[in-house]
């Protein structure tokens, strides 16, 4: 058997130089935070290491994610990981069809038995036998348990995989149901986000691909680079926020200014998520910075959690913060002023204390 | 072996958006029946039930990552109906910019990454064509494939620039768009859409985008050479794709991008040869052939509720829209047709076929970016983008837009300040429809009548040209 192709080899016979194959590896070393001293560590593993084959499987789903991964912000990252990750199986952009397909699937699977990245957009629904969601005529759980056997590692793509999303909102018609309730053996990294951000899912795969394992996880399973912060944290609006200076009505003065979407019903507060740092379609903006709140979709039950234009007065819903709800009571209860921001903004600290005390007691 | 009546299952389909499964009774080489199958149901109607009537602009958009655009702009204007909300007349515009780049966008993506790459398949090899195709169409590697990515990936930054971000951008509302651009956004929108119209001159049509628009017949279109859209005019000339996947030839169209003026290309139908106004009250839905319980009804009195013994004569989870009882196609060539624009009235009026649905779409492309710069000239950065929004009353709203496969409606019923009845309507819902009562099939299944099967072929080509010229979203179409 001749030995299993490098990335290096790849990335050559798609035309990449090998001058755009050493920046391509300072980028990755940048992006994922490393320092220069990773990126001759990261040409040399791409240089050795045999390919990792990713195989992408579509389930309920609408998409999106797909949609997001193709546009990131560096085209030669985004052509590298593109191409290797077409050479296997992805039914939306992959050229064969029909029966065709389903071989090149099979094919993929028994040829690389145990070292594929098994990838997964959307989820499958359980009910009625998961006939909701068909493919290949059998229901896509079944796919999924198939592809899932003999893979390494398993990429829960989106807000569907890792838990659900908007489809498992009440009363969840058929039963969607994310890739580690139904997946147990396997390791799965959870990149959540409706969609996630582009340079997110190519930072994840790059990482895996290159270091040819699972970045460091948070305890929800997600890479704790792209989701350690808060929205909150990070945001440009946040001296707003502090000040007490809220967009009271859609394009009011205050929302010219700038000003914060709290009172709109944003859900930065309680969102752990990079897209106030790395900002959404090659970082020219963000939700936020549209002038429209946060609705949370990188969090476990956003869809569920009263409107999305209510503001933020539980957060202990959503499983993140223990006692943050004091600032929406504070502020929801329009005490207004300093006092009331005051106890808000301390609220907030004593919060993220507490959830690094809850970490530590929990590891 | 073609003398017996066979039966072949083509799917699940690649490149198109979502899942698909076609059943095809073959007799004589030739298709005599088919059966469109969407296998993929959610229950978004379901789940919106009982909600905040305002997140159904967070939630439909969520049916689709590739027109969620158009969902969140048909959404808005359910409410904005309800409410009696009236758009800004610069947050209309603002509101027109994003979703005519959300369709320039899908046409280009279609052309580009889903229609194109049948043609580099190596049952084609021979054809005096077939090198370049492969050249350029070799799905995720062609070279075309690459620079209309990039160049798509650019035309977005518009998206983030007024919308925050995309796929599922926040920033639509009844009375208008949550951020007011500035004087920078706006030179920075210019200087996006130079680019795209760039790429689109030199890698697409090869000229000037206005010379592509303002094609007026049938002989001058095929007469053109240049760019990629030469190429497929040059492939289908030789495969004859003019004949091939005929519509009902009947075409609806709400009317694309509400402006303050009226909307920016006209509502209405085609049919018997004629220009009609649009009666929206005589769509039904058709439940006869849909694994769903219930009457068939319009959709503003319909209900979503999915048999889950999936019992026969029903095939599919999509239900079949018909229009006084008459199937209709939707789309970029529809939307042509129904504007009177002259090219799309020659190619449409005779049925339209798959070289029609294509160059309708390729003149929709050429068209949005002219209106699209236009209205980029036409924001005025210091005038409001929103204006007052009334409160959430009971009652009901339409809401009809034209996403980049057609047309697509909202109807929303609010009691007690919660959501009471939401049904949608999609463009693959129209053109993808399974048989109705009369057993008149849907368009795409009439379409596909009489498309040829070679011998041994068990997913054969020309009929998976025929699927892709329509563009399906299956995923919008079932939700």
């Amino acid at each position: 058997m001749k030995p299993r192709e490098t990335f290096y080899d790849v990335m050559r016979r798609q035309g990449i130089t090998r001058r755009s194959f050493m920046k391509y590896c300072s980028l990755t070393a940048s992006a994922l935070g490393l320092g220069p001293a990773f990126v001759p560590k990261i040409a040399h593993a791409m240089e050795t290491k045999p390919r990792t084959p990713v195989i992408w499987l579509h389930g309920l789903e609408c998409t999106c994610c797909s949609e997001s991964f193709i546009r990131s912000a560096h085209p030669l990252v985004k052509d590298v990981v593109l191409s290797m990750i077409s050479l296997d199986y992805d039914d939306t952009l992959m050229a064969a069809a029909g029966h065709a397909a389903e071989r090149a699937l099979e094919e993929t699977i028994e040829q690389y038995k145990g070292n594929y990245i098994l990838a997964v957009e959307g989820n499958p629904p359980l009910n009625e036998d998961g006939m909701f969601c068909i493919s290949g005529g059998k229901p896509f759980v079944e796919k999924l348990r198939y592809a899932a056997k003999d893979a390494k590692a398993i990429i829960s793509w989106g807000a569907c995989a890792s838990y659900g999303c908007v489809q498992a909102a009440y009363p969840n018609p058929t039963q969607a149901t994310p890739v580690h309730k139904v997946i147990s053996d396997k390791p799965i990294i959870k990149v959540p986000g409706c969609p996630p951000i582009a340079e997110v899912m190519t930072g994840v795969i790059t990482y895996m691909l290159t270091f040819d394992r699972l970045p460091e996880l948070d305890r929800q399973g997600r890479p704790a680079m792209f989701y350690g912060q808060r929205i909150h944290d990070k945001c440009y609006r946040r001296p707003h926020f502090d000040a007490g200076q809220f967009v009271e009505a859609w394009d009011d003065e205050n929302a010219r200014k700038g000003y914060c979407l709290y009172k709109m019903g944003c859900k930065g507060p309680t969102t752990y998520n990079a897209c106030s740092t790395i900002r959404w379609n090659e970082g020219v903006s963000f939700p936020i910075q549209s002038g429209h709140g946060c609705i949370g979709c990188s969090e476990d039950g956003f869809w569920d959690q009263g409107s999305f234009y209510d503001r933020v007065t539980d957060l202990t819903q959503f499983g993140v913060e223990s006692n943050a709800d004091k600032i929406g009571m504070t502020a929801a209860a329009g005490v207004g002023g300093a006092v009331a921001l005051h106890a808000a903004v301390s609220a907030l600290k004593a919060a993220q204390r507490k959830t690094q005390n809850d970490v530590s007691e929990e590891a | 072996m073609t003398d017996t009546p066979r039966r072949l299952l083509v799917g699940p389909f690649n490149r198109v958006e979502g899942d698909l499964e076609i059943r095809l009774e073959v007799e004589d080489g030739r298709v005599r029946a088919a059966f469109a199958n969407s296998p993929l149901f959610r229950g978004f109607e379901r789940m919106l039930l009982g909600k905040d009537p305002r997140d159904a602009m967070t939630i439909t958009p969520r049916i689709c990552g590739i027109c969620s655009i158009s969902q969140s702009a048909a959404a808005a204007g359910a409410l904005a109906a309800l409410t009696g909300a009236s758009p800004a007349p610069q947050g209309a515009l603002a509101a027109a910019i994003l979703h005519g780049v959300e369709n320039l966008a899908d046409h280009v993506t279609h052309f580009n990454l889903f229609f194109m790459p049948d043609f580099a398949r190596p049952a084609y090899a021979g054809r005096d064509w077939h090198e370049t195709a492969v050249d350029r169409f070799t799905a995720a590697q062609g070279s075309a494939v690459r620079e209309a990515v990039e160049a798509r990936a650019k035309l977005f930054h518009i998206v983030g620039l007024l919308g925050g971000k995309w796929p599922h951008t926040l920033a639509f509302q009844p009375a208008g768009v949550t951020r007011a651009p500035t004087e920078r956004d706006r030179q920075r929108i210019r200087m996006s859409l130079a680019g795209f119209r760039r790429y689109l001159e030199r890698v697409v049509f090869g000229a000037p985008v206005e010379a592509f628009a303002e094609l007026a017949t049938r002989d001058a279109l095929m007469a053109w050479t240049a760019g990629d859209a030469g190429l497929f005019l040059r492939i289908a000339h030789d495969l004859e794709l003019g004949k091939l996947g005929r519509g009902p030839g009947r075409y609806l169209s709400y009317g694309a991008y509400p402006l303050a003026e009226g909307r920016a290309m006209k509502p209405g139908i085609w049919a018997d040869g004629q220009h009609r106004p649009l009666d929206t009250a005589a769509i039904t839905e058709d439940l006869t052939h849909a694994w769903m319980l219930g009457k068939s009804a319009h959709p503003a009195r319909g209900v979503t509720d999915p048999d889950v013994e999936m019992a026969e004569p029903a095939y599919s989870w999509c239900k079949a829209p018909r229009l006084g009882g008459r199937t209709m196609e939707v789309g970029a060539l529809a939307r042509a047709v129904v504007d009177g624009h002259p090219l799309a009235l020659e190619l449409g009026a005779s049925g339209g076929g798959v070289l029609a649905r294509i160059a309708g779409r390729l003149l929709e492309i050429a068209r949005t970016q002219i209106l699209l710069e236009r209205w980029a000239d036409a924001l005025r950065p210091g005038e409001p983008f929103m204006a007052d929004t009334p409160p959430i009353r009971d009652g009901a709203g339409e809401g009809l837009v034209e996403a980049a496969r057609g047309a697509l409606g909202h109807w929303i019923r609010v009691e007690g300040g919660r959501i009471a009845g939401y049904q949608i309507v999609a463009p693959t819902t129209w053109n993808f429809s399974p048989r109705d009562a009369n057993g008149t099939p849907g368009p795409l299944e009439a379409a596909l009548e009489g498309v040829k099967v070679a011998p041994g072929e068990d997913t054969p080509i020309a009929v998976q040209h025929v699927v892709r010229s329509f563009d399906p979203c299956m995923v919008c179409t079932v939700h």
